[in-house]
């Protein structure tokens, strides 16, 4: 990855009616990054995609690729190629001349193209498959070769929308895997949409979160985990518990505050948020409380309650536990280390928090 | 009650149905094998000498050719125009879109009668003198909601993204048109080609309003029926053409099943 940018979004909206589908985007994204747009479905990140594509326009702003500004560059003029959520193999065509499609219009030799082609085969593993017809590939072999028929290209962006969701499980989870090496080794600009957000995190250097039509939030996975800018984000990535507390006291980067239930905790000041204010929202993913029949050691606060219901997901059991003057179920996630379930619905536990573990997600009302 | 259920109501409805749909058009084969000129039973004897004899009447296969002529062009045009519009009934949404829809496929059912006298009227008054040429024009406005249907169904099932990966991959919009919509559709293609040909080649009102001199077959079988002693040449004539609209038909659904196995 190099600090040169090669797409540079400003100001970007779109309209489709009175419905706003993109709302002042920007962006900008360096050379050899692997991107992803987050969002749920209706959120404008497919529309996003689609404007860097070249396949559809946008009433205000400007969209740069390598510095040209791409405004009257229509999308087959454009130096990005597209992995469609549908792979888009066109069923008239076999492996080969599908890879091949876009190389006719590059004026190469016979022999080059068959290198290319059978090159970028190779490289998402189905060398030696060219006279294979469409009909007569698997899922992911489909996905394989929408990949190589775009890379083939050697686009300077690659843009992928949903590019695994047409997967099951355990196929896309290796294919999440082999397409972030890929991307490494050629060091290709990668912009994926998804609403995964384990496919976004496991995959991208960067996240992007959208939310109807507007951009809340971009940030490397592990801070947007530890550091989301409001509730909205928190709540999409991964599981939250949240509290309502009141800021007592400023010092440096540190905000004393009184959470509900827990009472008294020092948070460090989250950068990220979009309004701070006295009556703050905070955030406890439930994998980072402690969860005992008998008080835990070592905790900067402590609440009891009583398990309502317990789920068992094989890596881990989560236990909700409702305690008084809270109205939510407060959310603990247990490792299975020991293939035990160690509480029952009814059970009084106590629950444990470090301060680290409390994040600061802003004004309450925003 | 239980004996009423037992008596197969459906069965024999529907076997009554089909019996007085197709009875009358099996006799006209049976009796083009009838050696004898009056169209009665019983039946004489087998022959196929009115068959043989279709060969040899000039006049017939002036028709004949006519008719051809018009099915062939008539296919075209409708097949081309019905390919475009259903392309973007399907691909686009735009304003009057169902209007258009409703029109192209409004001659299905207004009568033959009023619109054929209405062309007539049409051409004459633009100078447009009967002959092939408004047979053309008036079959091809016949044919269009055919050919229309037809092309819809086959663009229903193509995945619009073939044709942006297309144009993503560098085509041009018209490279991407012949190179990735056109042999996905061509099974439709074929298909409503042979459909509008067969509604042309069997179309009798508009033909006789329009053709002028130039009859075409039906046109032409009209006016043999007059002369009795022709009447089993008219039959053969017209079974040989039953069964040729009956194989085509049969080869447009075969492609218009292909087209939309092909594309899902």
């Amino acid at each position: 990855m190099s600090d040169q940018n090669i797409i540079e979004i400003t100001g970007v909206e779109k309209r489709f009616g009175s419905f706003v589908a993109v709302s002042d985007l920007n962006l900008s994204l360096k050379e050899g990054e692997f991107f992803s747009l987050l969002g749920p479905s209706g959120c404008g990140k497919t529309t996003a995609l689609r404007m860097i594509a070249g396949f559809q326009d946008y009433e205000k702003g400007e969209i740069r690729i390598g510095g040209q500004l791409m405004e009257d560059i229509p999308a087959n003029k454009r130096p990005t190629n597209m992995v469609f959520q549908s792979y888009a193999i066109f069923p008239h065509l076999d492996v080969g001349d599908n890879v091949g499609f876009g190389l006719r219009k590059l004026g190469l030799s016979r022999k080059e193209m068959r290198e290319r082609v059978s090159e970028a085969l190779e490289m998402v593993e189905l060398g030696g498959l060219e006279r294979r017809k469409a009909s007569e590939l698997s899922g992911g072999q489909r996905q394989r070769v929408a990949l190589a028929r775009a890379l083939v290209m050697r686009p300077k962006v690659l843009l992928l929308d949903e590019p695994l969701s047409a997967l099951d499980k355990k196929l896309r989870e290796n294919m999440q895997l082999e397409m972030r090496r890929l991307q490494q080794k050629l060091g290709i600009t990668f912009v994926m949409v998804t609403h995964d957000q384990y496919e976004a995190m496991t995959m991208s250097d960067r996240i992007g979160v959208m939310f109807a039509g507007q951009l809340k939030q971009v940030d490397r996975p592990e801070q947007l985990y530890a550091r989301p800018c409001n509730r909205e984000v928190a709540a999409f990535i991964g599981g939250m518990n949240f509290l309502n507390a009141r800021v007592t006291g400023e010092n440096g980067d540190t905000l004393s505050v009184d959470v509900d239930g827990f009472g008294p905790l020092v948070v460090q000041k989250n950068p990220n948020v979009l309004a701070s204010g006295t009556d703050i929202l905070v955030g406890i993913r439930p994998e980072q409380l402690e969860i005992g029949a008998k008080q835990p050691d070592g905790y900067d606060a402590y609440l009891q309650g009583t398990i309502s219901d317990v789920a068992f997901y094989g890596e881990s059991v989560h236990y909700y536990v409702r305690c008084e003057g809270l109205d939510d179920a407060i959310v603990v996630a247990v490792p299975n280390y020991f293939h035990t379930v160690d509480h029952k619905p009814g059970e009084p536990v106590w629950l444990g928090v470090q301060n680290a573990s409390v994040i600061d997600l802003g004004a309450r009302e925003q | 009650m239980t004996a009423v259920a037992r008596i197969p109501w459906l069965l024999i409805y529907a076997t009554a149905y089909l019996i007085f749909l197709y009875l009358p058009v099996l006799l006209l084969p049976l009796f083009s094998f009838n050696d004898g000129t009056i169209v009665a039973f019983p039946i004489k004897g087998f022959t196929l000498k009115w068959y043989a004899q279709l060969g040899e009447q000039e006049t017939l296969l002036n028709a004949m050719v006519n008719s051809l002529i018009v099915g062939s062009v008539t296919a075209l045009a409708a097949t081309s125009l019905g390919l475009f519009a259903a392309r973007a009934y399907v691909r686009y949404r735009f304003a009057g879109r169902e209007l258009s829809e409703g029109l192209v496929m409004l001659p299905l059912v207004i009568p033959g009668i009023i619109v054929a006298s209405s062309m007539l009227v049409l051409f004459i008054s633009i100078g447009l003198k009967p002959s092939l040429t408004t047979v053309i024009l008036g079959h091809t406005f016949v044919a269009l909601p055919f050919a229309v249907s037809i092309m819809k169904s086959a663009f229903d099932d193509f995945d619009q993204s073939l044709e942006e990966a297309a144009y993503d991959l560098g085509e041009t919009v018209v490279g991407t048109f012949r190179r990735v919509t056109l042999p996905i559709v061509a099974p439709g293609i074929v298909s409503s080609l042979l459909v509008t040909f067969t509604v042309s080649f069997d179309e009798f009102v508009l033909a006789f309003f329009l053709s002028g001199n130039q009859p075409t077959l039906p046109v032409y079988i009209w006016s043999q029926i007059r002369f009795p002693a022709k009447l089993p040449n008219t039959l053969a004539l017209g079974s040989l053409l039953l069964m040729s609209s009956v194989i085509l038909l049969l080869i447009a659904e075969y492609f218009r099943r292909r087209s939309t196995k092909s594309t899902s």
